[in-house]
């Protein structure tokens, strides 16, 4: 045996590999239901994510149970408007507003005692209480901010009236103001952050999935064996199925970006497109490295599903979109580090909303390649072990 | 209908998902690991966000307007920064979320009873984070600007600074929160993941279990059987019924012990609406069976169709009050909102039938009519 045919030439090497992709390519393109599912994650999905949601404090209900009838009680109720506030119909009597709690209609209920405006017009302290529905944690805060701001600044401008001060002279007291700006994005637009995440997200999902489906496909048909027999090695095996998944979320991020996002919810696209699509691709590789990983764990698509499940849903918590790092418990905020998808979040919004260049997100392209390294280089060694 | 047949179908399905080991595993492991991990993960308190001051002043008066938001639990303090190009530097990186710029005559005019201004910047990538930091920094912010006012004040007017500050203050906020007093997040989470995760992992399940014998061909052993469709769809769907009903009871004991939620409600009517909301989220895994033809699809298909709607739309981390109109719309279409209802009711409000039949009689609703469509598009014929 002449070693010109063990050891076949480069051009052989990637005709095979040219061959392999194309017949991963058809398979794919030969189920059309399968292909509208990632159709629908990365458009309708990634439409529903952005326009659904706002974590904004937004039209939140307000009762006011105003005992004191005057016109101080009555202007402090008024402030409490849209957008933030939605005013209910006035509470006529207690036990009203515990039942708008109770069912969900009211998420504040502002009791204002009698004798209000009388111990305000006489400079004692006129204390009112505010009942809130805290079962939803992050909106009893940000409406508990916003409520004692409202009060608090109208008991201010009322204590500076009682001592004379009139608003003009107001503004020339010596007072700090924080003008608050913010940067990337403005307006703070849920669309999009949350529109951005679930495109990382459907990328993340589709990646590990989808390899680990491709591989145990053949495994669970019995067509591994055909591919074992043949010439081939193991990366010519299982890389024309990660270049096939390249190829097709792609695409699918194409479409996420210039179909949806930025035409319907004017998502800035501050960086350099390339530059996206490259660390994509690195992110890509990487995860189906985890697939294979799971392709060589399990005997058919059902474990692998619930497996790849088991895999995906801590990387996505564990990568800081949801929770910010910074909250979690010391021992988990460690544990983020060997998210793949934590580097590449950070790098896809630094890159999308804030315009930075390699300058900047090279530490993240530096962790998703040396995760990468570390999981494609087990996940071929496990396949050849058990197909060697 | 068949008690005998379905029973039959019932032994053969349920030996055929145990006989699989480590699919029988996964079915209980994956939503008992995603409970915990994100009853204790998950959390909404944004808290030590980094913070770095640039302050051009270095007064006395400046240096304590940065110490306010050093000493707060709520910053993460990073440290001076020399200018705005290093603080623009930071956040691009995100290595910070917020900078306090302090300008220069800030002690200078706030001495000589004039209005100073402070500029903080804020990194808007993850909007909640943002606005929660900007409710931190204006309520610090208010706090030391009343101050400065209380002493200017006191000096003019011959009072002490103490009575002063009080003075500004005529109405203090007395705050209860209820049902919840102490705000810890994990007990308003752990209610509501129970109804996610059950809205996810019951139509991977039966997906894939029927996609299986769709794929794998065995199915035409029961097209060409006596079986009728009903029969089949019972006989095949209850095993991952049970599957599921077992998981709530599995993650109802988490939620209690483990993360310490109260159960104030009536068991036996959490039981009774946990069965049937189960019942709904696998009759979505037989809607999704019976469009798909390959096991792929199925999985990817679920996976889109469950997941999203179950964190974003069933009021988990946003409540439904701030959806947008079209996403309220999709909210009423699924069931997790209004098995919400019910675990946010019967674990932190004692409320059950009579204030939340509403949402008992939509579950009910939801599951006759997925199951009715589900009869009439699975066929014992295929199309080709």
């Amino acid at each position: 045996m002449s070693a010109a045919l063990r050891r076949p030439g480069l051009g052989i090497w990637l005709r095979r590999l040219a061959a392999m992709t194309r017949k991963e390519l058809l398979l794919l393109l030969r189920d059309p239901v399968l292909l509208f599912v990632i159709f629908y994650g990365f458009t309708f999905d990634v439409y529903n994510a952005a326009s659904g949601v706002t974590l904004q404090l937004k039209s939140a209900a307000v009762a006011v149970f105003d005992l004191d009838r005057s016109a101080a009680s009555r202007e402090l109720a008024s402030r409490l408007q849209p957008p933030q506030f939605v005013p209910l119909p006035p509470l006529e009597r207690g036990g009203e507003g515990q039942k708008l709690l109770d069912r969900g209609q009211a998420l504040m209920v502002l009791s204002v005692p009698p004798g209000f405006s009388r111990d305000l017009a006489a400079g004692r302290t006129a204390p009112v209480q505010l009942q809130i529905d805290a079962t939803n944690t992050a909106l009893a805060t940000l409406g508990y901010a916003d409520a004692t701001q409202i009060i608090t600044q109208f008991g201010l401008e009322q204590a500076l009236r009682r001592q004379g001060i009139s608003e003009a002279a107001a503004a020339e007291l010596p007072q700090v103001e924080n003008r608050v700006r913010v940067w990337f994005n403005p307006n703070q637009e849920d669309a999009w952050f949350m529109g951005i995440s679930e495109m990382l997200n459907v990328v993340t999902a589709f990646a590990i999935l989808l390899t680990a489906a491709l591989m145990v496909r053949e495994k669970e048909r019995g067509t591994i064996e055909q591919l074992l027999v043949s010439p081939l090695s193991a990366l010519q095996i299982t890389a024309p199925k990660v270049i096939a998944m390249v190829i097709m979320i792609h695409i699918g991020i194409s479409a996420s970006l210039l179909l949806v996002l930025e035409p319907l919810f004017d998502v800035p696209i501050r960086g350099s497109l390339l530059l996206f699509a490259l660390v994509t691709t690195l992110y890509i590789v990487t995860l189906s490295g985890l697939g294979l990983l799971i392709a060589t764990l399990t005997r058919n698509l059902a474990q692998a599903a619930m497996l790849g499940i088991l895999v995906l849903a801590p990387m996505m918590f564990l990568s800081g979109v949801w929770t910010p790092p910074e909250a979690m418990p010391p021992a988990v905020r460690m544990l983020v580090h060997i998210s793949p998808l934590y580097y590449y979040s950070d790098a896809g919004y630094a890159i999308l909303l804030k315009g930075a260049g390699l300058d900047v997100i090279w530490p993240s392209v530096l962790g998703i390649a040396g995760l990468g390294v570390l999981i494609v280089a087990s996940g071929l060694s496990r396949f050849r072990r058990q197909f060697g | 209908m068949n008690l005998q047949r379905i029973s039959a179908i019932v032994v053969k399905e349920w030996r055929e998902i145990v006989r699989d080991r480590l699919f029988f595993a996964l079915a209980f492991v994956v939503p008992a690991t995603l409970t915990l991990l994100f009853g204790f993960g998950l959390s909404l308190d944004v808290e030590n966000v980094p913070l770095a001051v640039v302050d051009y002043d270095r007064s006395a008066l400046s240096r304590e307007y940065a110490h306010r938001f050093s000493d707060s639990r709520y910053f993460d303090f990073k440290g001076q920064l020399s200018d705005l190009r290093e603080a623009d530097a930071l956040l691009m990186r995100g290595q910070v979320r917020a900078v306090v710029v302090i300008p220069e005559h800030f002690e200078q005019r706030l001495l000589s009873g004039r209005p100073a201004e402070v500029q903080t910047l804020v990194d808007g990538t993850f909007p909640f984070r943002s606005l929660t930091s900007k409710g931190y920094i204006t309520a610090i912010n208010a706090s030391f600007s009343a101050g400065v006012l209380a002493t200017a004040i006191a000096q003019t007017r011959g009072v002490s600074v103490e009575d002063a500050a009080a003075a500004l203050q005529p109405v203090p906020v007395e705050v209860r929160y209820l049902y919840n007093q102490s705000v810890k997040s994990v007990w308003s989470i752990a209610p509501k993941l129970l109804m996610a995760i059950m809205m996810i992992s019951p139509p991977f399940l039966t997906a894939l279990g029927i996609v299986r014998e769709k794929e794998s061909g065995s199915i035409f052993n029961i097209y060409s059987s006596t079986v009728t469709r009903g029969e089949f769809l019972v006989g095949k769907l209850a095993p991952y019924v049970g599957i599921s009903f077992l998981n709530v009871l599995i993650l109802w004991v988490l939620a209690c012990f483990v993360f310490g939620a109260p159960f104030k409600g009536n068991a036996l009517f959490f039981a009774l609406t946990a069965l049937l909301y189960v019942i709904c989220t696998t009759g979505i895994g037989l809607l999704v069976s019976v469009a798909v033809r390959t096991q792929v699809a199925a999985m990817l298909g679920t996976a889109i169709l469950t997941i999203v709607p179950a964190v974003l739309y069933s009021g988990i981390l946003i409540p439904i009050s701030s959806l947008s109109s079209v996403a309220t719309v999709i909210a009423h279409l699924l069931p997790g909102m209004y098995f919400a209802n019910i675990t946010v009711g019967s674990f932190l409000k004692d409320v059950d039938l009579g204030e939340l039949w509403p949402d008992v009689l939509a579950l009910a609703l939801y599951a006759t009519v997925l199951f009715a469509a589900g009869y009439r598009l699975f066929h014992k014929r295929t199309a080709t």
